[in-house]
């Protein structure tokens, strides 16, 4: 089948405004919008820059809005758009480098300042080796476990849309993913952060973090269930 | 890109679902009711300070382009008023009823209660400025 690809493209250092580009290139139904975007810079425009790296849903580093949503090139098949237009645009909120590159420093800003790592200062176990935990205990935060960083979820969130300086979904999935860790004892500090005025609060329950999420993490849920242990001091 | 650009471009080009236009929808009535408070609280201040102004408000508030706009209000008011319940409820209450399919028939359901809730009304407002302004219905 023959696809329409347009993508967006900026050259911050060439172009005054950004453009689009259309390319037209022979596709499977089974192609990945990834595959198609390394055949055009392969093959027909070698100054098309985008970020990919293991190419199977597991690092991350492919996330753009494509046909409107945001969503992982390399997880996203020619044949679910049900259309031969492909439009390829880069994660919004997010200064753009070049073409579909975007600067992730102030995401991952976000994500360092929920403190995302254990906290326990407590003396190791007597053996000396692990701190246990029973199959509940980790089954609690499990769904949050799954985050690849990729940002789909904060850039497709209003909230983040009118201040970046919201903490955004990710971080306080990544929070949720320690302050329900029954092994940690910094969930006071990180509640404390996210009470603040860009902490959960800024959640405007739209959604769109949780469809774009392409881990499938139920992140609105998460969120109300960091509101609620702020509001009631419980973690269970 | 400024951040009302952004969130404008976000607004109308990302192609979110149920829960994206159901923001949106929740974020333009806020703003219609916040709209006809404001007015409402400046009108009624007339009474006090200006009379004869209020007097002029209430012949504007009669013309057809008023009432159909007190039709859009009562619509702004059920929506924001249910959909705020659903909000509140899913997060103070249920947490786990904020996943997909239920998030997804949960935003639907608002939008057909605050239409059940709405069309009663509309009908009786529009019957009324019907009545009064065009004489039709024996007025």
């Amino acid at each position: 089948m023959e696809v329409r690809v347009r993508v967006f493209r900026f050259n911050p250092e060439v172009d005054r405004r950004p453009r689009y580009d259309v390319f037209t290139v022979e596709a499977e139904p089974m192609d990945r919008v990834l595959d198609l975007l390394e055949y055009i810079r392969g093959d027909i425009d070698g100054t098309l820059s985008f970020r990919r790296s293991c190419g199977h849903g597991i690092c991350g580093s492919d996330a753009m809005r494509i046909n409107g949503r945001n969503m992982l090139a390399c997880k996203a098949l020619v044949k679910n758009f049900g259309t031969n237009e492909i439009t390829i645009e880069p994660l919004l909120g997010l200064r753009v480098l070049k073409d579909l590159i975007v600067d992730m420093e102030p995401f991952f800003e976000h994500y360092r300042s929920v403190l995302p790592y254990l906290i326990n200062d407590e003396p190791l176990p007597e053996d000396g080796r692990e701190r246990l935990q029973s199959p509940a205990e980790r089954e609690r935060f499990d769904d949050t476990t799954k985050c690849i960083l990729c940002a789909a979820c904060t850039t497709s969130c209003p909230s983040f849309w009118a201040d970046g300086r919201y903490v955004g979904p990710a971080a306080i999935v990544n929070a949720h993913r320690f302050i329900f860790d029954s092994r940690d004892r910094g969930a006071a500090q990180r509640l404390e952060i996210l009470n603040q005025q860009m902490g959960v609060w800024r959640c405007r329950t739209a959604f769109n973090c949780t469809e774009a999420c392409p881990r499938e993490i139920k992140i609105t849920q998460a969120i109300a269930e960091v509101k609620r242990a702020i509001q009631t001091g419980r973690l269970d | 890109m400024s951040n009302l650009k952004t969130t404008l471009a976000g607004y109308i080009t990302y192609r979110g679902r149920e829960g994206h236009w159901s923001f949106l929808l929740h974020r333009i009535t806020g703003l219609g009711v916040v709209l006809f408070l404001t007015i409402h609280i400046i009108d009624i201040a007339f009474v006090y300070f200006n009379p004869d102004l209020f007097m002029k408000a209430i012949e504007i508030y009669r013309s057809t382009l008023f009432g159909i706009g007190e039709i859009f209000l009562v619509f702004c008011v059920f929506y924001h008023g249910v959909n705020g319940l659903r909000i509140a409820y899913l997060d103070l209450f249920k947490p786990q009823g904020w996943h997909v399919e239920s998030q997804r028939r949960s935003a639907r359901w608002t939008l057909t209660i605050a239409l059940i809730l709405w069309l009663p009304s509309a009908f009786w407002m529009l019957r009324n400025l019907l009545m009064h302004n065009y004489g039709l219905f024996g007025g």
